[in-house]
């Protein structure tokens, strides 16, 4: 079709050429216009390329031929396509659509050379729909090029009388370029120029070309579907508007840019795997997938000249050779080009690399996008010229930045008044004022971001006395009628305080504020707020009624500037200051940063909440440009943006950082931006699992890294404590990168001697640790132990992470069992203690197992029997009910316990035959004597003397155990769980003690008796036997 | 009760083995009685010996024991409860109970002890002994704690040191100490013990399964005496191929010993991480973890590489002792082993 439109627009290209182009050299340019539409048809580019050149001169008759034949094949093809259009190969006219945007653009001289219309036909219709030709039949193809010629013939012809709907586009696009226009961009003057002769309407679409691809699209699409009888009456008028596209699109690149992307290599995107719609989406493999192996090969990366890819949009899918996608998109954001994460049909280029994303390979070939891999874009970033030359692409763009120029000019100088006038009233010399006071905004227009808060502020703030009057019942139409306090809570540098300000301002409130460098604790804002809450103003207050005051003057509003700022000193401080917002008679607007602090939470359902965010990089530009223009710095847009990016939005930081950078210089670089705003960057701490994440299966270490040594230590000091903890957790996941270049056997032995020399990495790291945390204290080490514990491992182990997740470090968890299974150990062996001489290791080494057999095991097989054998070699060894269930869960391995399956009947005889009986104890723990009051701490003395008799004869003591367990049970115990063993102990041993010495044990006896009444008797039975205990010792 | 702890001998005289250990022991007793540093493995008898002696110098008051609970403040005002096995003439403490604070118990309690004179005119000696349990663990801070006070107050206070190796004791205390080795019994011993025992609880005593209990016990008669009960606890018949049941950790880590055998890949040093977490958080000590494991891969693998997994066993062992994370030297030790394994399977020469 091209050469369609140019056979129209020949007589007018030939009768006015483009004045601002040079003249076009007829025979080579034509030859590279050629190949640029080849090549940007994915095709074999340079094959077809010879064939063209020696291409004669076209004759004029075949041209005016083709239209006609194609006419009749375009009807019969849009009944095809009408008919396929639910078919796989249904994208057609959009196909058809992208084709022609694309060569337009890049072929915007050829156009209009008469030499170049004729032998477009044939070659530019293999070379183009080549591609096409894979996936379809020939047939099919053949007709679709037929009917882009009919589309154009057509347009050529009929542009003047076309139809309504022709018309009405028209018009559309009238409206849209006229203003451009009117600003005189640049780039659209070109393209005016070229067609000076036309009416207004031809040139109209031309321009709309940028601006209404979209529209367009949707009438397209619109008409497809229509039903097939309707087709027909609209057959023209769909006829005619991708036509008029077309035409529009028709603008060519100047000879050297035509040079340059013809220049560029151009990679055939694989084809998209077809797509399983009943398969689901999978995020494992997606994730495994995304965990893609780091970059493996090196290249130089160019130097181009500055702002070469203006106007340019990029889209990068899958993993490059050479460079990651994070350089590679700062690489093109560098030269001014725009990344956007999707392809549309606004992408100039894709940069296809291995691995891409089915999804957007299958938009690439739906739209016919270019695709080029890394070393097209860095061919691209070296040849073109600074600000992408005369290019339309870079023109467009150009002619947009110096709109926007404009626009923060009109802007500047509408703010001049603003900016003096507010420093005047309060007499300040501008220049001492800092530019975050000099430029804050005095209007909503001047508002960066966050409109809509800014204004349900400014709605609350209005119907404040409305509300006030009605008691804050109704809730009105956004729900801030409820409340007497506003919450304004957003991140740092966004303009909260400042919006607040300007609100009151420009309601006519006077401001009283209150910020974190006031001290707030209840009692100071109860007194001082206590007069302020329920005045007017001052002004209106002093007003002894003869002058009416202005009544903006009696209205006050407090501002809580830093709320969550209170603290410490405050005390009571946000509990009081909600209170104030629940019964506040003037107006209330606290600020905060974290609205979901738990020292938050008063405010809750007491304040109308608006949570500021930050701003947009686009939002932000206009307002920094206009300051930098004020101040005469001169900055990109794309400095302003790297800015913006490196502040995280925070509009002081960037203007406060503009202010630094005023004082010494007037222009700033992107490099020098990028450097500023790094140097400024707020330190982020990272969380355990970001950095082991980055060390482990990042590309952190990949050769062409550009990572140091320092900045990998740096991630380890994120969180010194638990970095090297998750590295030691997840180091063996990886598959390592390292050993990707084997296979086989020898994979497995690379793996395992990378694994080896992490982990006695880790282990030499430990040993460092040790010296930190050890007696010595030597924390100067920590560096040593992040490359030992933390850096060199996942040196040696990064690499792709198989899908799995990141763990957190199971240490923690596992350091507080054994920490509780050495307690249960310890107390153990402590109860043993006057039995066994053993240590606890020996204890549960040698001991817990046999335990756990005689015990547990044995319960589990024999049930019931064995209940009273067990409790009698509990009671040996002074082993209560509790240690029972910490052997239990000593067991490990084969005695785990897991396998212990007791039966319940089992396990309730048990336990109540345990609970039935009395049972020595060797002694009471100290913690344990404070628990019961008074009496319980008397009680255990005795168990203290008695252990000691029991000791003395020993064995008898065997026979009596048993003893005193039946005369226990006449015995009737107390209620209170705890004053019943203890009060068991004591008779356990009362017998013993009888054999041994009578008339203590009748003292013994004559105790209990005074127990078993209950009660405050108890305690003053127990005391004698104390009493009678020591003297002993 | 349990055999081991049934059938313990009281007296130095009843003790079957050592003798000339025993006789020297009770001439001390009799005589001047030094600070001792009582060293050897565990399940040799240290402690018998120990309470036996003690006997022997202040006669069956020694038995009357009780167990006290006191509890001390550290210097950052933390409570440490703390355990004491007393009787009237002496005192034991394991001050390794409260891990990094033995010092303050070491501080705080000798000079308490050692500050008092005897109260009881009629005890044989005038001073009184401290039975300082696993001495080997305690923190540098601690044996110099002990340093000064034992000659200080010498004539109140004799400290009985008890541990499995003079390795970790400061040469200061080992230089004021009467060293006694208590070396573990033979296997002979162990049989002539057993027999003993089972004599005295009526048991049908068979000499092979004797013999096999006491090589399997590794000469710990404790050991020896637990095994030799499980035994006949477990078997109603036994004979002299009855099957010894290992402990369980010993179990986990023979399985241990299995699955590295069976797969060798960073994966299966995952896996077994777990076990080896499993047996750490279940209170085995990790020297033993990783002894035992040696001592498991050791018959498994070509004579061509014992020696190297020995060293670096060994290697390991030592970095237990100064590190602060068992699991990391642990695992760097399956990861070594795995990786001498497969290069010697391959036939790689592995360079060190």
């Amino acid at each position: 079709m091209p050469q369609d439109i140019r056979s129209f627009f020949a007589p007018k290209g030939g009768a006015a050429p483009a004045p601002k182009k040079p003249a076009p050299p007829p025979a080579k340019p034509a030859k590279r216009g050629r190949k640029v539409v080849e090549s940007d048809e994915e095709e074999e580019e340079v094959k077809p390329a010879p064939v063209k050149k020696p291409a004669p001169k076209p004759t004029p008759k075949a041209k005016k031929e083709e239209p006609i034949e194609d006419a009749s094949a375009y009807f019969a093809a849009a009944g095809k396509n009408k008919i396929t259009r639910t078919g796989p190969v249904r994208a057609a006219p959009p196909v058809k659509k992208n084709i022609t945007m694309k060569k337009l653009n890049l072929e915007d001289d050829a156009k209009y050379l008469d030499d170049d219309d004729e032998d477009y036909g044939d070659d530019i219709f293999k070379s183009e729909y080549g591609k096409a030709v894979e996936d379809e039949p020939a047939r099919k193809k053949k007709k679709k090029d037929d009917d882009m010629d009919l589309d154009d013939y057509k347009d050529g012809d009929e542009d003047d009388d076309d139809e309504d709907e022709d018309m009405d586009d028209f018009v559309d696009d009238n409206d849209e370029d006229v203003k451009p226009k009117g600003r005189g961009r640049p780039a659209k003057a070109s393209v005016v120029k070229v067609t000076p002769k036309k009416p207004a309407a031809a040139a109209a679409p031309k321009g709309r070309k940028r601006k209404s691809i979209t529209p367009e699209d949707d009438d397209e699409e619109e008409e497809d579907e229509q039903p097939k009888p309707k087709r027909k009456a609209t057959a023209a008028a769909k006829r005619k508007t991708p036509v008029k596209r077309k035409e529009v699109e028709e603008i060519e690149e100047s000879e050297s840019i035509k040079d340059i992307l013809s220049s560029v290599p151009t990679v055939r995107p694989p084809t998209p795997p077809p797509r399983d719609e009943t398969k689901k989406f999978n995020y494992h493999a997606y994730k495994a997938k995304a965990a893609a192996p780091p970059p493996t090969g090196t290249k130089d990366i160019p130097v181009g000249a500055e702002n070469c890819l203006a106007g340019l949009t990029f889209v990068f899918t899958g993993n490059q050779q050479s460079i990651t996608r994070d350089d590679a998109i700062e690489l093109v954001k560098r030269y001014g080009g725009k990344v956007t994460g999707n392809p549309s049909r606004k992408t100039s280029y894709v940069v296809v690399g291995s691995e891409a994303g089915p999804k957007k390979l299958e938009t690439i070939r739906e739209l016919k996008l270019k695709s080029i891999d890394e070393d097209g874009l860095f061919a691209l970033i070296s040849k073109l010229p600074a600000h992408g030359g005369d290019s339309t692409a870079a023109q467009a763009a150009a002619k947009k930045a110096k709109e926007e120029e404009k626009k923060i000019q009109e802007i500047a100088r509408e703010m001049k008044p603003n900016t003096t006038v507010a420093p005047g009233k309060e007499a300040k010399d501008p220049k001492s004022q800092l530019w975050t006071v000099k430029y804050s905004p005095s209007s909503m227009k001047e508002i960066c971001g966050n409109k809509k808060q800014v204004e349900s502020l400014q709605k609350w703030l209005q119907n404040w006395p409305k509300n006030l009057k009605k008691n804050f019942k109704l809730p009105g139409v956004d729900g801030s009628g409820l409340y007497r306090a506003v919450m304004i809570h957003g991140p740092p540098g966004v303009g909260k305080t400042t919006a607040a300000h300007m609100v009151a301002k420009m309601e006519g409130y006077d401001v009283l504020e209150s910020n974190a460098s006031d001290t707030r604790s209840k009692k100071l804002l109860d007194t001082s707020l206590k007069g302020v809450l329920d005045n007017t103003s001052l002004m209106g207050y002093f007003n002894t009624g003869d002058k009416k005051v202005d009544p903006s003057k009696q209205k006050i509003v407090l501002i809580m500037d830093e709320v969550d700022g209170m603290s410490g000193g405050d005390r009571g401080g946000v509990g009081q200051m909600a209170a104030i917002c629940r019964k506040t008679q003037i107006p209330v607007i606290c600020i905060c940063n974290d609205r979901r602090l738990q020292k938050m939470k008063p405010f809750d359902h007491v304040t109308y909440d608006l949570a500021f965010r930050r701003p947009s990089a686009a939002e932000i530009r206009t307002r920094m440009m206009t300051i930098c223009y004020r101040e005469g710095l001169k900055l990109s847009p794309q400095a302003i943006d790297s800015l913006t990016e490196g502040s995280h939005s925070d509009i002081r930081q960037i203007i406060n950082m503009l202010s630094t950078f005023g004082v010494s210089g007037k222009e700033m670089s992107f490099d020098e931006s990028r450097n500023m705003a790094t140097a400024w960057q707020k330190h982020v701490v990272l969380k355990p699992w970001d950095i082991a994440q980055q060390l482990l299966q990042g590309h952190m270490f990949a050769p062409n890294s550009k990572k140091t040594l320092n900045d990998k230590i740096e991630l380890y000091f994120n969180d010194h404590e638990f970095s090297y903890l998750m590295i030691q957790d997840n180091y063996l996941k990886p598959h390592p990168q390292r050993a990707s270049n084997y296979s086989g056997a020898e994979k497995r032995l690379k793996e395992l001697e990378l694994a080896d020399k992490a982990a006695e990495s880790i282990s030499d790291g430990d040993l460092v640790d040790a010296m930190i945390h050890g007696p010595q204290q030597h924390w100067s080490m920590m560096p040593v132990h992040a490359v030992f514990s933390t850096v060199a491992p996942s040196s040696f182990m990064s690499g792709s992470y198989g899908g799995g997740h990141m763990q957190f470090s199971a240490w923690f968890g596992q350091n507080s069992k054994q920490q509780k299974l050495n307690r249960y150990v310890k107390e153990i062996q402590s109860h043993m203690r006057l039995r066994c001489s053993a240590d606890r290791h020996e204890v549960r080494q040698f001991y817990v197992p046999i335990f756990w057999q005689m015990l547990c095991r044995r319960l589990e097989r024999e049930g019931k029997e064995a209940v009273d054998d067990m409790i009698e070699l509990m009671d040996d060894y002074f082993l209560t009910k509790e240690d029972y269930d910490a052997i239990i869960e000593l067991g490990v391995g084969p005695l785990n316990e897991k396998s212990l399956n007791v039966p319940t009947a089992a396990k309730s005889a048990f336990t109540r035959a345990y609970n039935a009986a009395s049972h020595p104890m060797p002694f009471m723990k100290a913690s344990n004597v404070i628990v019961p009051k008074g009496k319980a701490a008397k009680k255990d003395q005795p168990d203290l003397e008695e252990a000691i008799e029991e000791d003395e004869d020993e064995m008898e003591m065997v026979d009596e155990a048993e003893d005193a367990v039946e005369e226990d049970d006449d015995v009737d115990l107390s209620k209170d769980k705890y004053v019943k063993q203890a009060k068991a102990k004591g008779k356990g041993k009362a017998p013993a003690k009888g054999k041994a010495k009578g008339k203590k044990a009748a003292d013994e006896d004559e105790d209990d008796e005074d127990d078993e009444p209950v009660g405050k008797g108890k305690g003053k039975g127990k005391a004698p036997a104390k009493g009678k205990g020591r003297p002993k010792k | 009760m349990l055999f081991v702890d049934k059938h313990r001998p009281k007296t130095l005289e009843s003790l079957t083995y050592h003798h000339e250990l025993s006789s020297r022991l009770k001439a001390l007793a009799n005589g001047d009685f030094p600070h001792l540093l009582v060293y050897g493995p565990s399940g040799a008898g240290k402690k018998t010996r120990i309470i036996a002696t003690l006997k022997e110098l202040y006669g069956p008051g020694v038995e009357k024991i009780k167990i006290d609970s006191r509890v001390f403040t550290t210097t950052s005002n933390r409570k440490l409860e703390f355990n004491i096995v007393a009787s009237v003439y002496h005192l034991e403490i394991t001050p390794s109970d409260v891990g990094n604070y033995d010092r303050v118990v070491i501080q705080d309690l000798l000079k308490e002890v050692a500050q008092t004179q005897q109260v009881d005119l009629a005890a044989k000696q005038r001073f009184k002994v401290v039975v300082i349990n696993e001495a080997d663990h305690l923190s540098r801070d601690a044996q110099a704690a002990l340093r000064r006070t034992m000659e200080k107050y010498s004539p109140n206070l004799r400290l009985i040191l008890l541990a499995n190796s003079t390795a970790n004791i400061i040469a200061p205390i080992r230089s004021r100490t009467l060293l006694v080795r208590v070396a573990a019994p033979t296997a002979d011993d162990i049989v002539d013990v057993l027999k003993g025992v089972g004599k005295l609880e009526r048991l049908e005593v068979k000499d092979g399964l004797c013999k096999r209990i006491a090589t399997e016990s590794g000469r710990n008669l404790r050991r020896a005496l637990l095994m030799f009960e499980a035994v006949y606890a477990q078997n109603e018949v036994v004979k002299d191929n009855t099957p010894l049941p290992p402990p369980d950790w010993e179990a986990l880590i023979s399985q241990i010993a299995d699955d590295i055998m069976a797969e060798h890949s960073p994966q299966r040093i995952l896996y077994v991480r777990a076990k080896l977490y499993d047996l750490l958080t279940h209170c085995i000590p990790p020297t033993i973890i990783l002894k035992t494991l040696t001592f498991k891969l050791i018959p498994k693998i070509d004579d061509a590489l014992k020696a190297d997994v020995i060293k670096w066993s060994a290697f390991y062992e030592h970095r237990l002792h100064l590190g602060n994370k068992p699991i990391f030297h642990l695992e760097a030790f399956v990861a070594k082993f795995l990786r001498l394994l497969e290069s010697f399977l391959m036939d790689v020469d592995y360079d060190f």
